[in-house]
């Protein structure tokens, strides 16, 4: 596979341009950096055993316990941007393989249905990329495996990004040939190859 | 029977009898009860002895063993001669006992100097009759040998240099005499003997034999074996062996093209050793030798750098090339324009497509080349610059203008770096461009889209560096990279992704650092233009004054930030702005205080800053009364306090106390203005030392904070503070040698405290007092009657005092050396063996019903204490710890937690010790995993916990659980908190990891 890669050199994004939650997190949030100059001790009454860095959250805690943290755009594409190329050592995300835009998620149409749908373009690096079957085979089993149930997990080629895009949809969107494909043994070491760096 | 009879019977039964005699013979020599000439005809019938090779050479033993024995002067030059001749003359016909022979030579040289003709003499029969040294199988024999020729040469360098000059052929025997030598010892010896021909003599005619007897070596892979007594490792090889390479210019042609052929090993050990050869080679190498092959060692070097295998060979190489640019750079221009010209037209090749792997190799080679001198770094700028500038003119694309940016960068670096070594480096080359990067780079930083965060953070170090570059801007061009960066800290309010306003922060005050004065003169005038005297409510400052504190880490500013700030809390308390923005300015103050660079005297903060900031802030308190006391601003002007005092002297702080005595006790016996107080005073006194105050002074102020913490309000953080000042004083102030009668006194003597019907307030005040005690660990016997008092209550009390242990161990800033507390070193090993063994049985026995309270009680003592302490006892907690997690009232949450901590560095470090409980730790971790009963950090923890499971018990232990755990956890992955969500992936791909069956990657 090293010998004849498709791409030999692929641009790179840097990874200060890739999104993050951290630093899209609004400012105000942050602690400032006066907090730690005059910390809250722990008050032998009201919470008799916190340690100080617990103690300034526990107001806020326990209203926070309640507010639900939804399952977002941004939460897939950090469950998936850290798998490793199959041919480079280097992530999908900075590949720009996958990116934070191609990532839709659907919530449900009726109030009854519990089920959301994530969608998940993929770019190939080069339009005649081979590997584009094993990166999307990448991607669904780590969203299958890290996603919760309620979740339907669609993953295709961006269109016009592949000379095989249809043919590899098609494999994508049916479940028993991604059954079948994962009982392959070396197909199996691949993905777990490129899963291995995930967080 | 003679002397060299009873040697000869003795020689090989017992090694240090024979000596003993050798010795004696050595003494009727020096008493001249023996003569020479006899004992050398008692020697005769055996060190001729036709049959007997063995006798022959312990005969020469014993002669070795006299001399060395002889002290200097007994005897003459004569018959020093004479010895001297008789030895070689019998090396000639018989080479037994040729060890014998050396080390005889080398006592005799010792007893007096040789002559040159002596010394070539002695040499020569050695090199024409031993030829080679391998033919001596013994190592010890070998080893005299090259000890002899090593002494030779490390003392007669000049006879034996007139003998290689006058015989051509003498060179030829010398080298091949040690081929094929293996040992070590004797190598290490010979690659250091063989340097003094390679450095003094002219080789010329025979360098390439000369290397090639060393080079043989190459590279070293000696492993010394396991307890090796002589200690010689891989490493001293290596370097003798590198030192022989590099010590003549006259190798160099064989020399580069082998190592070069050795570069390309698959051995990432040999490649190391080359690089560090190349590198020892060209410091030692002429320059003109290392003219001939520089850019042939360029071409081979840069593969290292461009397509990196190893960063650290990649390093060596840069390090090389850099040693090249230096060699020629201290000498003629000629070989560094050679040199050169390849490199940078090479350089500016990769320059057209960046941002490449390539393009940021090509920043690194020249960084190291220009910052391994002036010069160099001059003709780098001119080489580079214009085409790297015309490339950013040329294009529009940000990526390529920020991979462009890179290697500028890299250059400029040089630079910086260069200036710091030696000021006053010229920088005109730099300078032609400085202007064009400025107006980019300030151009990027303006104008670009906020999310070209690279691009933005590469205009950002630039022109950084570029301030930092002496003389590359001119005072305007530094005026504006200034303003540039103070106005994207004031005013760029862009938040998410893009926002790099922290990074700008850092890029003023490295600023600050080279052009202090401009910073002075400009930025800080438009952060106080920002910082209003009387905002309204809401008003964000905070971000603008965060950044203005930072300045203060610059020494050279510190002064006029900290007075700004001053003058700002004067102004805003004047006009009455929100107490949370003088609160805020007041923070500032202490944080420049605290992590800022203030002027120091002997390794101490000025004594200065207490008088002009502390003490005005210290008198306003004093004149206000208890209503307008505000808590958390007395809490800050505390530490404010505390911060400037604690390092002064006793003097200084015995003026300061005394000063405030009158006002400080006046203020104790007003309940309600000693309670206001009380968060400043903790401060106060926590900064003094112990014996500026009066004892006296100390129990009056210890019956007050008592009386407060017994009868006071319930504000909750009133009375933690009060507590608090009641460790310090007992820790710190009490006379340990009348402790209880001083606590009895101010009614906090823990008997009576925790007698009948405990208020809560006597609880708080008990624990308050043990702690001090127990931290402090000069009063033993006291402390742990009173710890065993405290776990007594346990079986009567309710859970809030089970509570309360998890205070005897927190961490208080307080409670430290730095305030000058008296801090056992051993206080939590004691704590632990008082208290820990006593919970376990009480756990085992207790009833139901309270034995939470011992479980509560005991997660509060270990949550504190490090694992290398509870190690110990591992096997005895596992079983009160499982029931921990079964706690499952919302209040012990942060049992559960610290207990979950424990198992984890548990799994870690002795995962055998669960192994046995796998069952019911794997039930009770997927218990904690459940919401909304246990709370996110809990359930966090639990399934980082069951994560480790599968990685470090053994697999046929935890696979019958992988089913279970697997489908319990598809619950998690839909948790309410994104963190816990986290966790939850991790530890579901671990356990569906089981299922693969290649154990080798778990």
């Amino acid at each position: 596979m090293d010998l004849d890669k498709d791409n030999a050199n692929p641009t790179i994004i840097n990874p200060s341009d890739l999104p993050s939650r951290r630093r899209s997190a609004p400012t105000t949030k942050r602690a400032g950096i006066f907090d730690v100059l005059a910390p809250a001790y722990p008050t032998l009454l009201a919470a008799p055993s916190s340690p100080p860095e617990a103690q300034s959250d526990i107001s806020s805690d326990s209203e926070e316990e309640e507010d639900r943290e939804e399952i977002d755009e941004q939460e897939v594409y950090d469950l998936i941007s850290t798998i490793s190329d199959p041919e480079h050592p280097l992530s999908l995300g900075s590949l720009g393989v996958v990116t934070l835009d191609d990532i839709k998620i659907l919530t449900p149409t009726s109030p009854r249905s519990r089920i959301s749908t994530v969608t998940v373009l993929i770019t190939p690096t080069t339009s005649a990329c081979s590997l584009t079957t094993v990166i999307g085979l990448g991607v669904k089993v780590r969203l299958v495996n890290a996603l919760p149930p309620r979740f339907r997990v669609d993953v295709r080629i961006k269109e016009g990004t592949s000379k095989t895009a249809d043919e590899v949809n098609k494999q994508l969107g049916d479940k028993e040939r991604v059954a079948a494909a994962m009982e392959n043994k070396s197909l199996v070491s691949v993905v777990n190859n490129m899963l291995a760096t995930c967080e | 029977m003679s002397d060299i009879e009873l040697y000869l019977f003795e020689a090989d039964k017992n090694k240090m009898e024979a000596q003993r005699v050798a010795t004696q013979s050595a003494g009727r020599l020096e008493a001249k009860t023996l003569k020479l000439i006899d004992l050398i005809t008692s020697l005769e019938p055996y060190i001729n002895d036709k049959d007997d090779g063995s006798i022959r050479a312990k005969s020469v033993t014993y002669l070795a063993d006299v001399l060395s024995s002889l002290p200097p002067r007994v005897l003459s030059g004569q018959e020093r001669r004479l010895l001297c001749d008789f030895i070689l003359g019998r090396i000639e016909g018989d080479a037994e006992g040729i060890g014998a022979s050396a080390r005889a030579l080398i006592a005799l040289e010792g007893l007096g100097k040789w002559d040159a003709d002596t010394v070539q003499k002695v040499l020569r029969t050695f090199i024409d009759n031993t030829h080679p040294l391998r033919q001596f199988k013994l190592q010890t024999e070998r080893y005299a040998l090259v000890q002899l020729i090593d002494l030779l040469l490390a003392k007669y360098r000049d006879a034996l240099r007139q003998l290689h000059e006058s015989d051509h052929e003498f060179m030829t025997g010398f080298i091949s005499y040690f081929e094929g030598e293996k040992d070590p010892r004797n190598l290490m010896i010979i690659f250091s003997l063989l340097q003094v021909p390679m450095t003094e003599w002219d080789i010329h005619a025979c360098a390439q034999d000369l290397f090639d007897s060393v080079f043989n070596y190459f590279p070293i892979t000696f492993k010394p074996p396991p307890d090796d007594p002589y200690g010689i490792t891989a490493q001293d090889l290596k370097d003798r062996l590198r030192d022989c390479i590099a010590a003549n210019s006259d190798f160099a042609p064989y020399a580069f093209p082998q190592l070069l052929d050795k570069l390309d090993s698959t051995s990432m050990n040999t490649k190391r050793d080359v690089l560090h050869t190349i590198q020892a080679c060209v410091l030692g190498y002429e320059a003109k030798t290392i003219n001939l092959y520089s850019v042939t060692l360029w071409d081979a070097l840069k593969f290292e750098i461009l397509n990196v295998q190893e960063e650290d060979l990649a390093l060596e190489s840069l390090k090389a090339l850099g040693l090249i640019a230096a060699k020629f750079a201290e000498t003629a221009e000629g070989p560094l324009n050679a040199y050169l010209r390849p490199v940078i037209k090479e350089c500016n090749e990769h320059l057209e497509d960046a941002p490449t792997k390539q393009s940021e190799a090509t920043g690194r080679i020249l960084h190291a080349l220009a910052v391994s001198g002036p010069a160099v770094a001059d003709k780098i700028s001119k080489g580079v610059l214009p085409v790297l500038f015309s490339l950013y003119n040329g294009s529009q694309s940000i990526t390529k203008r920020r991979g462009l940016l890179d290697v500028f960068n890299h250059i400029v670096a040089a630079y910086v770096e260069l200036d710091e070594l030696q000021p006053n480096t010229n920088t005109e080359a730099l300078q032609a461009y400085a202007n064009d990067a400025l107006e980019a780079m300030i151009r990027a930083l303006v104008n670009a889209p906020k999310a070209e965060v690279s691009f933005r953070l590469a205009s950002l170090k630039g022109l950084t560096q570029l301030v930092s570059t002496r003389n590359a801007l001119s005072e305007k061009e530094g005026e504006r990279a200034v303003d540039t960066i103070t106005d994207m800290v004031l005013h760029e309010q862009f938040e998410g992704h893009g926002d790099i306003r922290a990074q700008a922060i850092k890029a003023l005050t490295d600023v600050a650092h080279s052009i202090p004065l401009v910073v002075r003169d400009r930025s800080v005038p438009a952060f106080m233009v920002e910082l209003l005297d009387n905002p309204s409510e809401g008003s964000v400052l905070a971000p603008v004054l965060e950044a203005f504190a930072q300045l203060s880490t610059e020494r050279q500013i510190f002064d006029t930030i900290a007075l700004r700030l001053k003058n700002k809390y004067g102004v805003a308390r004047h006009q009455g702005a929100p107490q949370q923005y003088q609160r805020s300015l007041l923070l500032a103050l202490l944080y420049a205080f605290t992590f800022g660079a203030p002027m120091r005297e002997d390794g101490i903060i000025r004594s200065a800053y207490y008088t002009e900031y502390a003490e005005p802030l210290l008198t306003d308190i004093a004149s206000r009364p208890a209503a307008e006391q505000d808590h958390s601003t007395l809490d800050i002007v505390g530490r404010i306090v505390n911060v400037l005092l604690r390092p002064q002297g006793v003097h200084f702080q015995s003026t300061v106390y005394n000063k405030n005595l009158q006002w400080l006790s006046s203020a104790g016996k007003d309940e309600m203005l000693a309670m206001a107080l009380a968060p400043f005073t903790l401060q106060y006194y926590a900064g003094m030392k112990a014996e500026v105050a009066d004892a006296e002074d100390i129990v009056s102020v210890l019956k007050a904070q008592a009386h407060l913490a017994l009868h006071a309000s319930s504000d909750p953080v009133g009375v933690s503070t009060v507590l608090r000042h009641l460790s310090l004083l007992v820790n710190k102030f009490i006379n340990p040698k009348t402790m209880q009668a001083t606590l009895e006194a101010s009614g906090i003597e823990v008997g009576v405290l925790l007698s009948a019907t405990a208020s809560s307030q006597a609880i708080g005040a008990a624990f308050a007092v043990v702690k001090g005690l127990l931290i402090q660990g000069k009063s033993g016997a006291l402390a742990t009657r009173y710890l065993q008092a405290l776990l007594d209550i346990l079986a009567s009390e309710g859970k809030d005092v089970a509570r309360h242990f998890a205070t005897l161990l927190a961490p208080d800033d307080i409670l430290s050396k730095e305030n000058h507390c008296l801090v056992s070193g051993l206080y939590k090993q004691k704590i632990f063996n008082q208290s820990v063994p006593f919970m376990i049985d009480a756990v085992r026995t207790a009833d139901a019903s309270i034995k939470p309270n011992y479980l509560i009680a005991l997660s509060g003592i270990l949550r504190w204490l490090p694992y290398s302490v509870i190690e110990p006892s591992l096997k005895s907690l596992i079983a009160p710890l499982l029931q921990t997690l079964d706690l499952n009232e919302p209040a012990e949450q942060e049992v559960k937690a610290s207990a979950l901590i424990i198992f984890e560095s548990l799994l870690m470090h002795d995962p055998t010790i669960v192994a046995e409980h796998t069952a019911s730790l794997v039930t009770r971790l997927l218990n904690s995993t459940a919401g909304p009963a246990n709370k996110a950090d809990v359930r966090a923890k639990a399934l980082q916990c069951l994560a480790l499971a599968p990685r470090q018990l053994k697999r046929e232990a935890v696979v019958p659980y992988r089913r279970q755990v697997v489908k319990r956890l598809q619950a998690c992955l839909d948790d309410t908190k994104r963190s816990v969500r986290t966790e939850a992936v991790k530890c579901r791909t671990a356990w569906l990891g089981l299922d693969e069956g290649n154990e080798d990657e778990e």
